[in-house]
């Protein structure tokens, strides 16, 4: 996307990412053409539904691909190109450089493990020693409002909620100072009330020490709540950068426009959420062309020769030849 | 009772309290439903909603309380079959309410061989039509449930419950794991059968956005207790108990202060602890619009 220069103080950029998987007789292809950047301190959003390739696309962050795919383009996570490095690399990287913190806390910790070796573990690999990494490991659960950090560290994962884990996650995350946090939707499967205790710290996380964060989410009203930028994606590709504050005010894309009258509000008027006809798809499924014609009021004939380059759109960049022409 | 012409209420929910061992999971939640009606039950894990909702259908036995169906209480042995043509619930993930061998609309006749014995065609006709009015055909009918789509399993879970005319739904989030595009077809749906139908629902949900939009009514839902009840619109333009401050302060909206959610839980847990009476706004009305 034309929006994604390089920048010299970005931590991660992502350009031409194409992914498929499959015998390459028949190709199943899950990427195409994705370009992003997250600069130092800033929360960069990634939104869209199932099958999108929001996921796929923070995972190559890290060099994580699923077995088997051929990806090619240009990943730059931290200084280090992702695409093609040996595991010596990636692994430098993972340690670190980038973290990652997803959806279920549990399946990202050892559960036989107490929560301090948690902590300590990417500490110690590093070579600090062992009381250092404890300490350093209780001033983390202190910042991440663990109360009593000194039992916590004692203690197994199951004796935590989803949300003080999440936090004890978070916690080990930043053990490393990482240069860019890679956010899966790691508030989804928490109560909003605790989603704002998450958000809040990881945003001052980011304001004192400017860690830059890939935010990936369905969740419309929180990307455009807490990301300088925002990526709209369907089906395996970026169909609209912008702003945060235009997200919800001034979509351009017929798709983002489509997710947000799909929403409901909890603030205006009481207007019925509008459904979109059909379902996402993923790439695979999608139609030539652009992706979105087959549910796109406006689209014609036009639509289905070439998928659309970028244009800009006011604030935005949006790959569609008639941005903001659907009515919201 | 009143006699004649009156319209009565659809659901009559009493005092209902649920322990398990020594913990209280539902504390004296009492409310009516009128036909037709739409009350949202809302709050954070563990505040009991979900157990409040299997109560009304029966999957879980009140410690103490009553719950009415259409003027009759709904408890002992022969009330089973009675309660499940009156009430029926729909889960968030309706792929672990499915026979993943069976086929759809096998599994959408299953309640009509229970409940109305007659020729096989007779069934198969009205499968046919509700699967039609959930937006189903014929192919999707025949599928097995792991090949449609979460939305239109959601969508065969519905017609499955609409199979023996309840009169009151349960949705216990129903359109949580959906795609928000999905979700609001399921919305849509849902409205139009209650517009048709005449059915009332339940709804409960963590999404105070989503309740706001299929719900007149509101309880709000904290450790057990019913904390605020209202208006849906009322409660959430002008909450008038702390607790619901606090949800409507942790959605994220333009502007948003995540910080201040932590604050209002602070302020609320310094108010649970000195004072042994009710009050602080605490909302105790137990409104019937009958």
């Amino acid at each position: 996307m034309s929006a994604a220069e390089h920048g010299p103080d970005d931590v991660l950029t992502v350009r031409g990412l194409r992914m498929e998987a499959g015998p390459p007789g028949s190709p199943v292809p899950l990427l195409d053409g994705v370009d992003l950047r997250v600069g130092r301190g800033e929360t960069v959003g990634l939104v869209g539904e199932s099958g999108s390739g929001k996921s796929l696309t923070a995972r190559a962050a890290l060099g994580l691909f699923p077995a088997g795919a051929r990806v090619s383009g240009a990943v730059t996570a931290a200084g280090t190109e992702v695409i093609g490095a040996d595991r010596a690399a990636l692994r430098g990287l993972r340690r670190h450089r980038v973290s990652m913190v997803f959806q279920d806390p549990r399946a990202a910790v050892n559960p036989v493990r107490r929560v301090g070796d948690h902590l300590t573990e990417a500490l110690r690999a590093r070579g600090v020693p062992r009381r250092e990494a404890r300490d350093r490991a209780l001033d983390l659960l202190e910042r991440v409002g663990i109360r009593d950090p000194r039992t916590a560290v004692r203690r197994f994962p199951h004796e935590f909620s989803g949300g003080m884990l999440q936090r004890v996650v978070i916690a080990g995350a930043l053990s490393t100072g990482p240069d860019l946090i890679l956010a899966d939707e790691p508030t989804t499967a928490l109560d909003v009330t605790t989603q704002a205790e998450v958000i809040a710290l990881l945003d001052s996380l980011r304001r004192e020490r400017g860690t830059g964060m890939l935010f990936v989410t369905h969740d419309l009203d929180l990307a455009a709540a807490i990301c300088d930028r925002v990526h709209v994606m369907y089906a395996g590709r970026i169909v609209e950068e912008t702003t945060g504050a235009e997200l919800l005010s001034a979509p351009a894309h017929p798709y983002t426009r489509a997710l947000v009258a799909a929403s409901p509000s909890l603030h205006g008027d009481r207007g019925a959420p509008v459904p979109v006809a059909g379902r996402p798809r993923s790439l695979a499924e999608a139609p030539s062309g652009c992706s979105f014609r087959d549910r796109c009021p406006a689209a014609d004939d036009a639509c289905a020769a070439a998928v659309p380059a970028v244009r800009r759109h006011g604030g935005a960049a949006v790959a569609c030849l008639r941005p903001a022409a659907v009515a919201l | 009772m009143s006699g004649g012409d009156a319209i009565r209420p659809v659901l009559t929910a009493t005092a209902l309290t649920k322990r398990f061992g020594s913990f209280t999971a539902v504390e004296d939640v009492g409310f009516t439903l009128m036909p037709g009606a739409s009350l949202g039950i809302v709050g954070e894990s563990g505040s009991g909603k979900t157990t409040t909702a299997r109560i009304l259908v029966g999957l879980e036995r009140p410690t103490s309380g009553t719950v009415v169906l259409d003027g009759e209480p709904a408890a002992g042995g022969g009330a089973r079959r009675r309660r499940a043509r009156l009430i029926q619930m729909i889960f968030q993930d309706p792929y672990g309410s499915f026979d993943p061998r069976q086929s759809v609309a096998r599994s959408v006749e299953e309640p009509l061989r229970l409940h109305f014995p007659g020729p096989a065609a007779d069934r198969h006709r009205r499968v046919a039509e509700l699967l039609d009015r959930v937006g189903l055909g014929p192919r999707e009918g025949a599928a097995l449930p792991r090949d449609l789509s979460g939305g239109q399993r959601q969508r065969a879970a519905i017609a499955r419950a609409l199979a023996v005319e309840p009169r009151v739904l349960v949705l216990d989030e129903a359109v949580a794991a959906l795609d928000v595009s999905v979700q609001a077809q399921i919305l849509a749906l849902l409205e139009e059968l209650r517009r048709d139908t005449g059915t009332a629902y339940v709804f409960v949900g963590h999404d105070l956005a989503v309740v706001r939009h299929v719900t007149d009514e509101v309880l709000v839902m904290r450790r057990g207790r019913v904390v605020e009840h209202g208006d849906t619109e009322r409660v959430l333009r002008d909450p008038h108990h702390p607790y619901t401050r606090l949800l409507l302060d942790s959605v994220p909206s333009p502007g948003w202060d995540p910080g201040r959610p932590a604050r209002d839980r602070r302020a609320l847990d310094a108010l649970d602890t000195p004072t042994p009476t009710t009050g602080h706004g605490e909302d105790q009305c137990r409104s019937s619009n009958g």
